[in-house]
């Protein structure tokens, strides 16, 4: 209590010489902007005004952050490049600036006065608190009747101390209640304001999940090399060995053996295929290895319908775009030929004019496609992790046009 | 045969070198990356190296950069490439520079040592050995050629064996034909696709592939 009581006194001490300075800074600076501002050093005027009225919103801060054990954050917008003309013009639609300079004119009316009621408390407290020391150490015989007996006597001395200290806690209360209407208006008007808030929560959330949507990406490339020197490179080895059982075993035709060893490669034959099947799931090596356009030519290669495919030559988006961009295409064209009996598709890849990417593939079958399928809805996730937005348009009757748009790289 | 592996798996190199000296062939050296293979090939004069695409550091096509500067430095190496996947462009820049004597296999065709073993023997003698996924692939860029479209089915098994390199016997084996028709087919084949008639196999299925890949 006497800790945060003693910090809020300094604090609204300190307020008081804030407040002065504020108040001539604002007179000053208000006359000089004023005059200025037909000039052509409006703009240099401005921007001059502006980091000394910042300088003393920095010391308010600290001010504020330093009472309320909570630092403040800097609510200005980063500093504009360019020309003075430019970097004035955003200093002046800096919502801060308009803040800042609130706070700075409304310091004096505010700080000087609760300075003093805060002080006048505290001091007559302590006064009589202490009184029987003081009125000891420097007795006035000449006191006048009326004090007399209090200040001559010490009985009269006690009840003056008793008296100090019964006021002592509420002085207390009155001086932090006072800093606390003080530093909430403060704090209104020197953070960033609500908007700039949530801005900046969105920029941290957007960064964050672009993080998690790369390590993801990174994981499964990951697993993908693990799959491939591992189990599967485990697998061809074992069939390197069976496939030369299986030779041994050649100049004796009647061996039961023969079967076994036969079906044991057909099993890991199996078991290969599965495998491969998996990884592709995961992240096709191709796309690591050869980029988009070499993964999506292996894909229509693999797709039973004829495909027009038009990428461009030069797709460069990060590897979790791509990735994503893959598995529509994958995803369109099983539909197209498991679901929706199409003879031919249309595979088309584009670059935005802002960085982003485009997918469009469409098929020439029967449509119906339900959007919100398990197949679908998965892809459709993987999309709008990345900000990108999927679009299904299958009437029944066909065609069937599955798009997706991504933005430029975040 | 003398041959140099590059395979960065230690489980692959083993098998492939089991594989290889069980058979009768000799291993030089096998090495796990493309530099190493560089400086073997350029010791040991192999009639052949096996090649992985996938090589350190990149993991992307050391592998075959390294076979291509091999070709570029001793004209007519005989490479065979393996590959976990089938990409097209592998086997356009193996066959760029028509010199034969290239091969790009699927990693588990090894598993089918007969298969193997023929395309190992078919490119250190100068020829051509394409995986059939490869030729699948190429087929399947081809499916509205006038040229593709006007052959008949037999046709077209004989032309994938073509391409995969097969020779005009091994051709006739595999599709329980008479060496005659199997001669009569390949001679309608490029008649169709207008290319010239050649009785040179390695140069055939050069101009094959050439076409399948336009």
């Amino acid at each position: 209590m006497i800790g945060r009581a003693g910090r809020a006194l300094g604090y609204l001490a300190l307020g008081a010489p804030a407040a002065i300075v504020a108040l001539a800074w604002t007179l000053v600076s208000s006359i000089l902007l004023l005059l200025l501002a037909p000039t052509q050093l409006a703009p240099r005027a401005l921007l001059g005004a502006t980091a000394v009225s910042r300088a003393l919103a920095r010391f308010e801060r600290w001010r504020l952050g330093w009472y309320s054990r909570r630092p403040v954050p800097v609510p200005y917008q980063p500093t504009a490049a360019g020309p003075v003309r430019v970097r004035a013009a955003a200093v002046f639609r800096d919502p801060a600036t308009r803040r800042d300079a609130g706070w700075l004119a409304a310091l004096f009316p505010l700080a000087l006065p609760s300075m003093l009621l805060a002080v006048v408390p505290t001091a007559l407290a302590a006064g009589l608190t202490t009184a029987p020391a003081w009125l000891w150490a420097v007795p006035n015989p000449n006191a006048p009747e009326l004090v007399a007996p209090i200040v001559g006597t010490w009985p009269g001395r006690a009840a003056a101390a008793v008296l100090g200290l019964a006021l002592a806690p509420l002085a207390a209360r009155w001086v932090l209640t006072l800093a606390r209407g003080q530093a909430g208006l403060a704090r209104l008007l020197l953070r960033p304001d609500d908007r700039q808030q949530l801005t900046a929560l969105a920029e941290r959330l957007a960064t964050t999940r672009a993080r998690v949507v790369d390590a993801q990406a990174a994981e499964l490339r990951r697993i993908e090399r693990d799959l491939h020197d591992g189990a599967q490179a485990r697998i061809v080895a074992a069939g390197m060995t069976l496939a030369l059982a299986d030779r041994k075993l050649r100049g004796r035709p009647d061996d039961p053996v023969r079967a076994d060893v036969e079906l044991a490669r057909r099993q890991l034959d199996g078991a290969l295929a599965e495998l491969r099947h998996l990884v592709r799931g995961v992240h096709p090596p191709i796309l690591t290895d050869r980029g988009l356009a070499a993964a999506l030519g292996a894909l229509i290669a693999d797709s039973p319908l004829p495909v027009d495919l038009r990428v461009p030559d030069d797709t460069s988006v990060p590897p979790a775009v791509e990735a994503a961009a893959y598995f529509v295409v994958s995803e369109a064209l099983t539909n197209a030929a498991k679901h929706a009996g199409a003879q031919r598709c249309e595979v088309t890849l584009a670059g935005t004019a802002d960085g982003g990417l485009t997918v469009r593939v469409r098929d020439d079958g029967q449509g119906g496609a339900d959007p919100d399928g398990a197949g679908l809805d998965g892809l459709r996730r993987r999309v709008e992790a990345l900000d990108g937005i999927l679009s299904v348009q299958s009437p029944a009757g066909g065609p069937t046009v599955l798009s997706a748009e991504f933005p430029c790289a975040s | 045969m003398r041959i140099v592996i590059a395979e960065d798996l230690l489980l692959l190199r083993d098998g492939l070198i089991r594989i290889l000296t069980d058979t009768g062939h000799e291993v030089l050296a096998a090495v796990d990356n493309g530099p190493d293979l560089e400086r073997a090939v350029a010791e040991h004069r192999p009639d052949l190296s096996i090649v992985d695409v996938r090589l350190p550091p990149g993991f992307r096509d050391e592998g075959l950069r390294a076979a291509l500067a091999i070709r570029a430095e001793h004209p007519g190496a005989a490479v065979l490439i393996l590959s976990q996947y089938v990409e097209r462009s592998y086997a356009v820049d193996l066959l760029a520079d028509g010199d034969g004597a290239v091969g790009y296999l699927l990693k588990d065709r090894v598993t089918s040592l007969d298969d193997f073993l023929d395309a190992i023997d078919r490119v250190a003698a100068g020829g051509t050995a394409m995986d059939p996924e490869v030729v699948r692939q190429l087929f399947a860029r081809n499916t509205r050629d006038r040229g593709v479209a006007a052959l008949t089915v037999r046709e077209r098994e004989v032309l994938a064996l073509v391409a995969e390199g097969l020779s005009n016997s091994a051709i006739s084996a595999a599709l329980s034909l008479a060496a005659v028709s199997v001669e009569k087919h390949i001679t309608n084949i490029l008649a169709k696709l207008d290319l010239p008639p050649d009785a040179d196999s390695h140069r055939r299925v050069r101009a094959v592939l050439a076409y399948l890949n336009r």
